[in-house]
């Protein structure tokens, strides 16, 4: 029987966390005001007797502490005290211990090997009494106790119901598990003390927070031990960064993934973005709005990039570093080189080359070179104008439909970020992603092609030279 | 003419001044910074490019030895140009090196004679048709060089003038006729005056001031190095 009483108890919330309802409270005090004095005994007629005083400490510390005093004494109320006769202090045991099966079932207290015994005993007409192992009021954990075969069944007699578990802020959250939302993540087959480390059948430590933020933050610990890689990304990032520094608000995993209903939100796009909506409301907006976002919601189309596409999800770097912002070429490749991604919406993946090969992109890759082998002398002189320079970020328009002279005017715009007095002719310098033909940019395709033409000629003609000089000398040698 | 003896047998020209020893020095040079900052930017993808512009401290560091020795060039050009006509305008020399239609001619025929159809070589003016093709291709390249350079230095005072598109033009001249100008001098010029059999392993008239009188030349000038 001896686990049996534990069973009870570990559900019941660690951390003094678990308010009782006001109404338990207040039974308690009402019993506490006589039997949380000590002194007062009750007699058997054998001259036996047994003391009535519940230590409210002890009480406060067992497994049963969220527990109303009338849960287990059932013949009690606040109004009833019946007066119960018994021939000696082993009955009034016995009778006690029957209360503890109410909640304990047999079968499972019959499960541990350790009560095989007693219930042989038992069998045999010898009285078991629980409290002779667990004790009464005080009961607590005892090592190696019972472990219920479902550790999820086990926790949920109590996280089942609503309960609260309050902060010192006076904040509040509900401990309250939903199955169906443990049972539809993929957490599904991971056991609750595998992820709230430290809690098991014999143990519910009781924790102090000072506030809701201080308890979630501590939770998403919890993810650390088996997504270290995720983990190790996360401390790297922005996020992780802002919390470092005490700006708590910053989103940990859990805020992202949530808890029990766990996610990897994976694939659920649209979740994504809703996600990140929750602090970044201003550039979810214009995210919105753009090509981008308003064919993922309008078409819910799974193409487009969503933020994790451009940000990563778990080491998002701070956008405002050069660090980002000079990587931000190969992040829009990773689609608009794609061919067949590209051949699906008619757009051109020459636009990634024709940056690549033109004055910003190769100065931006010879920087990015230079900073990897020597990143203690990379001094760049200026930064080098990337898509998003000209595209803008989040909210980047479709440039098909577009009016020529519309597009030129923004683009000049943009061009004046760097070269300041730039007049109207110098966006023209930009031949737009196009590649040099007679129709776009005809003086370049010409030039192109006439050094196209004179170049070998003119390499033929003088190694012509050269070999007839060499021939001539041989043979009048 | 003036000659100098140097031996019994070979007899010396005196064909270069101070000036134009010195001239061709400080274009050798610049044309070896202005190759190597240059080239190395047009094949900016391959290792030894990258290797060359990260040594020299990165591309922001090449590009400004690159404007740098492109000044100097400009320079160096500017007062050829204008020495030189001087000398035409005030006839105080020949002006040897304009092309003439000789010059096509002895073309030809050493082509005839290096496919065994004439007896001799030509024999040429004071300078060779091979070394006018080269100092006009080098003069005319280089100036072109220097405006395409100044238009890609300053983009945007370029457009204050010219149409947008004359930027991405003049970057397809600068860097095809620096290609050209390249091989020009890696094929022609290093052959003339270094592997070819008459001078190997190196014609140093253009050091020393003096050449050797060959037979397919004959000087009619007086040296004074100033044609």
């Amino acid at each position: 029987m001896i686990g049996v009483v534990l069973l009870a108890c570990l559900m019941l919330p660690g951390a003094g966390a678990f308010a009782q309802d006001g109404a338990g409270e207040q039974e308690k005090k009402q019993c506490l005001k006589c039997h949380g004095e000590q002194g007062s005994v009750k007699k058997f007629p054998d001259g036996d007797f047994v003391s009535t005083y519940v230590d409210a400490h002890a009480l406060d510390r067992s497994v049963h502490r969220s527990l109303r005093c009338t849960s287990c004494h059932k013949e009690f109320t606040n109004q009833r005290h019946p007066d119960r006769a018994f021939r000696n202090k082993l009955q009034f045991r016995i009778k006690e211990s029957h209360g503890c099966r109410d909640c304990h079932a047999e079968g499972t207290i019959k499960s541990r090997a350790i009560h095989e015994a007693l219930f042989k005993k038992e069998e045999a007409g010898e009285a078991v009494v629980c409290a002779n192992c667990h004790s009464a009021h005080a009961v607590t954990h005892i090592a190696g106790g019972n472990v219920s075969k479902s550790e999820e069944k086990y926790c949920l007699r109590c996280h089942a119901s609503e309960k609260k578990m309050v902060f010192r802020s006076g904040e509040s959250v509900s401990t309250r598990v939903k199955l169906a939302e443990l049972q539809g993540s993929p957490h599904r087959n991971v056991g609750c003390s595998d992820c709230h480390f430290g809690f098991s059948s014999e143990e519910h430590p009781r924790r102090q927070f000072r506030s809701e933020r201080q308890y979630r933050l501590s939770s998403s610990e919890i993810c650390r031990r088996c997504h270290f890689d995720m983990y190790t990304k996360a401390a790297e990032g922005i996020h992780y960064a802002m919390l470092s520094v005490g700006k708590l608000e910053a989103p940990t995993c859990i805020d992202c993934h949530g808890g029990h209903a766990i996610s990897s939100l994976g694939n659920n796009r649209l979740a994504v973005v809703q996600k990140c909506k929750t602090c970044h409301s201003e550039v979810y907006e214009v995210y919105a709005r753009s090509v981008h976002g308003g064919a993922l919601f309008k078409e819910n189309n799974k193409d487009v990039p969503i933020c994790t596409d451009c940000h990563s999800s778990h080491g998002i770097k701070d956008p405002s570093l050069p660090e980002f912002h000079d990587t931000i070429p190969d992040t829009c490749s990773k689609c608009h080189s794609n061919a067949v991604l590209m051949g699906k919406y008619g757009l051109s993946t020459e636009v990634v080359k024709t940056y690549l090969t033109d004055f910003h992109g190769v100065t931006l890759g010879l920087y990015q070179k230079e900073q990897k082998e020597s990143p203690e002398r990379y001094r760049p002189d200026r930064p080098m104008a990337v898509c998003t320079d000209c595209h803008g970020t989040h909210g980047i328009a479709a440039v098909s439909g577009a009016g020529v002279q519309a597009l030129k005017k923004t683009l000049l715009k943009r061009c004046q970020t760097c070269h300041r007095n730039a007049t109207e002719n110098f966006p023209d310098a930009w031949l737009s992603h196009y590649k040099p033909s007679l129709t776009n940019a005809p003086l370049v395709f010409i030039v192109e092609q006439f050094y196209k033409i004179m170049m070998p000629l003119m390499v033929v003609g003088l190694l012509f030279q050269v070999f007839l000089h060499i021939w001539r000398y041989l043979v009048n040698r | 003419m003036v000659y100098r003896e140097m031996s019994d047998k070979v007899e010396y020209i005196r064909r270069f001044s101070l000036y134009r020893i010195v001239e061709h020095l400080v274009l050798i040079a610049l044309f070896v910074v202005l190759a190597v900052t240059g080239l190395s930017q047009k094949f900016h993808a391959l290792g030894i490019s990258q290797s060359i512009i990260i040594a020299l401290g990165g591309v922001d560091s090449v590009r400004f030895l690159h404007h740098v020795a492109g000044v100097f060039f400009t320079a160096l050009a500017l007062q050829h140009i204008l020495a030189n006509f001087s000398v035409i305008v005030f006839r105080q020399g020949e002006p040897s090196m304009l092309i003439t239609v000789k010059d096509a001619q002895d073309a030809l025929h050493n082509v005839r004679y290096y496919l065994g159809l004439a007896d001799q070589p030509v024999m040429c003016d004071r300078y060779s048709y091979k070394e006018k093709f080269i100092y006009w291709l080098i003069l005319l390249g280089g100036i072109q060089q220097i405006i395409t350079g100044f238009i890609l230095w300053f983009p945007v005072a370029a457009t204050k003038y010219l149409p947008g598109q004359f930027i991405p033009a003049a970057k397809a001249v600068h860097t095809n006729e620096a290609m050209l100008i390249f091989l020009l001098m890696a094929i022609w010029h290093i052959y003339d005056s270094m592997f070819s059999p008459e001078v190997f392993p190196l014609n140093k008239s253009i050091f020393t001031g003096y050449a050797e009188r060959r037979p397919e030349t004959q000087e009619k000038n007086s040296g004074n190095g100033q044609g």
